[in-house]
């Protein structure tokens, strides 16, 4: 199990990363913490002819608060987010998620923004920005741009990323007075992929005014459940709203089975996680009515 | 391809030419020779090839060893000071906390770096911390006492002990 | 813990002696397998089969071939040109095993089979030659399940077996006809255990130096059965034609004194045990397939002509428990190669390739019923097995050997009046059985379930059904219905007994009831065994006559010039600290510390011969016989010797610290080099003394009962086990840490077969979990503190340790899975099977359906 040969470009600056990818497009794979990345090339699952590491490159390691929100940049380890005041306070999902993404060393090495940019479905993070609404900003030679995270997830280990695009930075807006949020999960082991995991928030004016539901392990890609965030919206955060968005959702949802779990224990678990999250959430804001 | 590089092991630095596709693992076990750093699974589950990366914990099966140009790296060799063993080894000895051994180095190293952060962790905060690091052998209990035992004796001697974790 | 000072004079034996092993192992300076690199050694890497099944058109490696950091590529054919297929070995009525090459050149028969061997300069560039083999394949329909293996209309695994089925043997002991018509009731279940893996987390290796004065081959492998593989290695790695043996042999007069020698010791160690063997096993082979009658003869005079034989060396070992026993078809392409081109090779599997073909075990069907009258007498036994051992039969010991331990020990604690085995072993498409730890446990699971279910139909409490049936000390001696005598040692009655007293029913009663009402769900279960570990001295020819073999173990003492004390045994540590425990029993004996006893094993060369090394439990009676009664021998040479020097009488020689003196005299004593200087410059005989030992006589047995608590979330599925306890009677205790350790790993890898491993295939033989992502070893989060309490019972006569490696494993999945159902009581929740995830705990409370 070893990793297949490829060239090796170490560029100090995004400038030089953003022409190397110009250069190599999809023969090349950007290296960050490679805790997704050099798995996959080890079982010669992948097996990119150029590895562009950014490991180097300035500028990329900070997490920053902004009047928006807070943003996380490509070098940001998932040790960094889970100590940081920062991410607690103004995108608390990305803290509550840490506890369940792997395990110390992995955290160590491995990197918010290349969770994201592996997009596997199972992983925390990826349903975490779906939760959030962050915007994901990927630069190429051609420029940078935004994408929403409700554009960026588009099929199982796939998004909208070009190949020639990196992504530096993930911005996550700024929470609205009164958001409570929650992160739960059920896996196999402590520290594996979720079976299902639901990363959500509520709003709460009195009433419900926004919600989010972002359910991973559940499908190929993070997923929304708009329609069931519709249920919620103008219910008291109490009991029966939840067991009623609960039922909402084992009706709505299509994971598929893999040998940790059939469809119909991935459908029944998303509801009791709908229960859980959202009681959690709401107890967050002290809003639990 | 070959890249040249200094890597920082246990205090020493060691000049390294290398396919860049090499692992930090692959290179400290047969270039440098320091072959306590184990291979497990190569796909970063099992944790005996975890090493301290700058005092942190992480897995030098999933990290290129050019990843490492630049840092401190430390293997389980660099515990010992001398003939004494590190406050977490001869723990580890008066605990009987292992059989084979070989998932050692990565509990040890993970041991090391966790009391570093939180000298007094509870029985579940060493768990959930050492959840990274497989043992087929014991069924943990001794390895989680090993670390209590050294919890006592670090505190014990007001120190962090030997070795430059 | 219990610890006490390391100290001589009170007695090392029975003191938790903190581990000699440990100071090079903590320190990084172990020297396992992987860690050994000659220069300019060869490294190896296997092109495997993508395909379950399938025949080979054609494989092409010229471009292998081409590439300039690869040394030589070997397609199977070629290396089969140079090696003698795998035999039959401990041949059964009914048994047919097929004969195997190392490599497949016309047929695939499991995702991993190796078909090429690529030899380069590192393991990377190995591997990227692999790349570019191109192997033309017309697959079969696989054989994927028990199912499919005892369908009619499946494709054959192998040609000459009666369709997929290759042991079909029945076993009755007493009237089972007569029993079953009389008893007032049967109640019968299908249990079904999942495949698991042993899953040592070192895999496997081989590191094969050639010496290029001599050609003689070193062997380095992280092997349970050092001398197996030297003997096998000899035996199949270089192709020798019946006549140029022979007149090897016959022009070679030391060669053919040396084998009559060895022969004749053989033969005085295992001949009657041999004598037991009949011949309906090899008939039951050769009815199937002649072909051993061409290849045996080539083989085994290959062997007698042979001048040299590979040195097998093994240090240290990163965990076995079984899956390192078997000589891997892996180990003799290897050597082969090595032979073939006088360059020293290198092998380190990988965890992919481990997975799929270092081990697999468990995976049985067992159609269970138990015939018992309604005051819960229980009268009959009957078991309909069915075993899947995948494709190759691992060597020496395969799967079905397993089906017959479990027939001996099927019975367990239980007197019956009759019982009836059906054993079947089928071959399917997939990685190799082999023994793991407790290799018959299923037996046990399979028993201590049927026995919880027919309490329930009976309406009887677990535990009074059991103690109702169970032998007890007034019914000794005794014997299992199935032969194998029982005496004091046999004590899993007095371990229920004691674990009822530990864990309070009537308050855990209580506590679930009040539980239930709060929504959680409790659950209690027990489970007895016993083990022979050693067993009687029939126990091994009661598996299978002649098996006897298996059983001695060896030790030798020596004492150097300069004092130091060397003890050679046949063992094979991997983790179970012999160095600890057999240092321990040495400084008893001769009366010295733990520091001045030196072990040697693990180098042909060196150690003593056994066929096993280390497994079956019997480290601790067997190994620790030997060297026990190895080193009394030698302590009788000192004190003659000493007496000689001294003046005095032997019987007034006493050695206290190394100080071997004339008792109440010890300022006047002398010291092991002081003696050893002595006789062995005067060229008297050194103290030297070899030891086989097969224990001590019957009994012999190792005993537990295992409680485990369990609370289930009906929300996620999920199993917590708030607690567990067992009760172990191993007998006199060497070292207490060093078996709490045994006990604990082994329910930890119960705990991992009930809730999180299984080598699961899909419907079309395909491996599902061939990473560490998917074949789940639980972590330090998942595995609960686990209590141990001892019982020592004694029995009469020295040497009482008894074994007690596999235990744990045995007892942890009857135990957690009587828990589980007892838990689901209220919502009639029957368990079935061995393994229960979570979604399996919900189907069973009726929570969801099956997709």
């Amino acid at each position: 199990m070893k990793n297949p040969p490829f060239e090796y470009h170490q560029p100090d600056t995004l400038e030089d990363a953003i022409q190397l990818l110009a250069v190599y497009g999809d023969e090349a794979k950007v290296l960050a913490g490679g805790q997704s990345l050099l798995p996959l090339m080890g079982l010669r699952l992948v097996r990119p002819s150029h590895v562009i590491d950014i490991g180097r490159v300035a500028g990329l390691g900070a997490i920053s608060t902004e009047s928006s929100g807070v943003s996380v940049g490509a070098l940001v380890s998932h040790s960094m987010a889970e100590r940081s005041e920062k991410l607690r306070t103004n995108a608390p999902l990305v803290h509550q998620a840490m506890p369940y993404v792997g395990h110390r060393a992995i955290r160590n090495r491995g990197t918010v923004c290349g969770s994201v940019a592996h997009a596997d479905p199972a992983a925390e993070m990826p349903a975490v920005c779906r939760a959030a609404g962050a915007s994901m900003i990927a630069v190429s030679s051609r420029g940078e741009r935004a994408i929403e995270a409700d554009e960026f997830f588009v099929g199982y280990l796939q998004t909208a990323l070009d190949v020639d695009e990196i992504l530096t930075e993930i911005r996550f807006p700024a929470l609205a007075e009164g958001t409570g949020t929650a992160v739960v999960e059920v896996a196999r082991r402590h520290g594996d992929y979720a079976l299902v995991g639901l990363a959500c928030s509520l709003t709460v004016e009195s009433t419900i005014t926004a919600a989010a539901l972002s359910f991973f392990g559940a499908g190929s890609t993070p997923i929304r459940l708009g329609e069931v965030e519709q249920l919620l919206i103008g219910e008291e955060p109490n009991e029966a709203a939840f067991t009623t968005a609960a039922a909402a959702v084992r009706s709505s949802i299509e994971p598929s089975a893999d040998v940790h779990g059939s469809a119909n224990y991935r459908r029944y678990l998303a509801g009791v996680l709908t229960q859980r999250g959202l009681t959690q959430a709401a107890s967050t804001v002290g809003v639990l009515a | 391809m070959t890249v040249s590089f200094t890597l920082n092991v246990n205090g020493a630095a060691t000049e390294v030419s290398t396919e860049p596709r090499r692992t930090l693992s692959d290179v400290i076990r047969e270039d440098l020779g320091l072959t306590g750093t184990h291979l497990g699974c190569e796909h970063g589950v099992c944790g005996a090839c975890t090493v301290l990366l700058d005092g942190a914990p992480v897995r030098s099966c999933l990290t290129l060893a050019v990843q490492a140009d630049g840092h401190e790296i430390t293997t389980v060799e660099g515990l010992a000071n001398g003939d004494e063993l590190h406050p977490v080894q001869q723990a580890m000895h008066e605990a009987h906390g292992f059989q084979c051994a070989f998932c050692s180095p990565g509990f040890m190293l993970s041991t090391v770096a966790l009391l570093a952060e939180n000298p007094n962790p509870s029985r579940h905060e060493i768990r959930e911390e050492l959840s990274g690091n497989l043992c087929r052998c014991t069924g943990y209990h001794t390895i989680l006492d090993g670390v209590e035992v050294a919890i006592r004796a670090l505190a014990s001697d007001g120190a962090s002990g030997g070795g430059d974790a | 813990m219990n610890e006490r000072t390391q100290t001589s004079g009170l007695g090392f034996v029975g003191q938790s002696v903190t581990r000699v092993e440990d100071d090079r192992l903590l320190r990084g300076k172990g020297q396992y397998v992987a860690d050994i690199e000659p220069e300019g050694v060869l490294h190896a890497a296997f092109l495997r089969s993508p395909f379950a099944h399938a025949t080979i058109r054609s494989i092409d490696v010229t471009a292998a071939r081409r590439s300039p950091r690869v040394t030589a590529v070997f397609t199977a054919a070629e290396l089969n040109e140079l090696t003698n297929p795998f035999p039959p070995f401990l041949m059964m009525p009914g048994l047919y095993t097929p004969l195997y090459m190392c490599l497949s050149d016309k047929k695939v028969r499991h995702v991993g089979d190796p078909v090429a061997l690529v030899l380069a300069d590192s393991r990377y560039h190995a591997e990227d030659a692999l790349e570019l083999i191109e192997v033309d394949y017309e697959q079969l329909a696989p054989v994927a399940s028990i199912a499919d293996a005892l369908s009619v209309n499946a494709e054959q695994v192998w040609e000459r077996a009666d369709g997929n089925v290759l042991l079909d043997k029945s076993d009755a002991y007493g009237d089972v006809e007569s029993v079953f018509a009389s008893a007032d009731r049967i109640v019968t279940e299908r249990f079904s255990c999942q495949r698991q893996s042993n899953q040592p987390m070192e895999t496997r290796g081989s590191v094969i130096e050639v010496d290029p004065e001599t050609g003689h081959l070193t062997i380095h492998n992280a092997t349970q059965s050092s001398h197996m593989l030297r003997w096998l290695t000899a035996a199949l790695a270089k192709k020798e034609s019946v006549r140029s043996s022979l007149k090897n042999f016959a022009t070679n007069k030391d060669r053919r004194d040396s084998f009559i020698v060895a022969a004749k010791e053989f033969m005085a160690q295992n001949g009657e045990s041999m004598q037991n063997q009949d011949n309906a096993g090899p008939k039951s082979q050769l009815r199937k397939d002649r072909s051993m009658l061409r290849h045996l003869p080539r083989t085994l005079f290959g062997l007698l002509g042979k001048d040299d034989y590979p040195t097998v060396m093994a240090r240290d070992i990163g965990g076995g428990f079984g899956a390192k026993g078997p000589v891997a078809r892996e180990d003799i392409a290897l050597a082969a190669a090595a032979i073939d081109l006088g360059r020293s090779v290198k092998w380190i599997e990988d965890r992919v390739e481990n997975l799929s073909d270092g081990g697999h075990a468990r995976e049985e069907d067992l159609t269970v019923s138990l015939a018992l009258d309604n005051d819960g007498t229980f009268r009959g036994l009957k078991v309909d097995l069915v075993l899947d051992q995948g494709a190759y039969p691992a060597f020496p010991i395969g799967a079905s050997m397993a089906t017959q331990i479990m027939r001996v020990m099927f019975p367990g604690a239980y007197k019956f009046d009759a019982f009836h085995l059906r054993a079947r072993t089928v071959a399917t498409n997939k990685g190799k059985y082999v023994a793991y730890r407790g290799p018959w446990a299923n037996e046990t699971w399979a028993r201590e379930r049927i026995i919880d279910v027919a309490a329930k139909a009976l309406g009887y409490t677990p535990t009074d059904l059991r103690l109702k049936n169970m032998f007890s000390d007034q019914d000794m001696p005794a014997a299992m219905i199935t032969g194998p005598a029982l005496d004091e040692t046999m004590s899993t009655k007095k371990t229920l007994e004691h674990a009822m007293q530990v864990v309070d029913i009537d308050e855990f009663r209580d506590e679930q009831e009040t539980a239930r009402a709060e929504g959680r769900y409790l659950g209690l279960g027990f489970a007895c065994y016993h083990e022979a570990a050693p067993g009687p001295p029939d126990y091994f020819d009661s598996i299978s006559p002649g098996a006897g073999t298996l059983g001695t173990e060896y030790a030798r003492t020596t004492i150097e010039r300069d004092g130091s004390i060397v003890v050679y045994t046949s063992q094979m540590p991997h983790g179970q600290s012999h160095e600890t425990t057999y240092a321990q029993i040495v400084a008893d004996e001769l009366g010295v510390g733990i520091a001045d006893v030196k072990l040697v094993y693990g180098n042909t060369d060196r150690t003593p011969f056994s066929v096993m090394g280390t497994g079956g439990s019997r480290g601790g009676p067997l190994g620790g016989g030997s060297v026990k009664y190895s080193s009394r021998e030698v302590r009788q040479q000192v004190i003659d010797a000493a007496a000689e020097l001294l003046e005095a009488s032997a019987d007034d020689i006493d050695i206290m610290d190394g100080n071997i003196h004339v008792s109440g005299v010890p300022a006047r004593g002398v010291s092991f080099a002081d003696v050893a200087a002595t006789v062995i410059s005067e060229g008297d005989q050194p103290f030297d003394a070899t030891f086989g030992y097969t224990g001590k006589g019957d009994g012999g047995w190792s005993c537990a009962t295992h409680a485990c608590i369990v609370e289930v979330d009906l929300e996620t599925g999920r199993v917590d086990i708030p607690r567990y306890v067992v009760v172990e009677d191993c007998g006199p205790i060497i070292n207490p840490a060093i078996v709490n350790g045994q006990v604990r790993g082994g329910v930890a890898q119960g705990v991992g077969a009930v809730l999180y491993e299984s080598s699961v295939y899909d419907t079309e033989a395909n491996l599902q979990a061939t990473t560490y992502m998917d074949y789940l070893i639980p972590t330090a989060m998942e595995i609960p503190y686990v209590e141990v309490h001892h019982l020592e019972t004694l029995s009469p006569g020295e040497n009482d340790f008894r074994g007690v490696g596999e235990g744990g494993m045995i007892g942890a999945p009857p135990a957690i899975t009587n828990a589980i159902e007892d838990a689901l009581g209220p919502f009639g929740a029957r368990v079935t099977d061995q393994y229960l995830p979570p979604t399996k705990i919900l189907e069973m409370a009726g929570i969801i359906d099956p997709d």
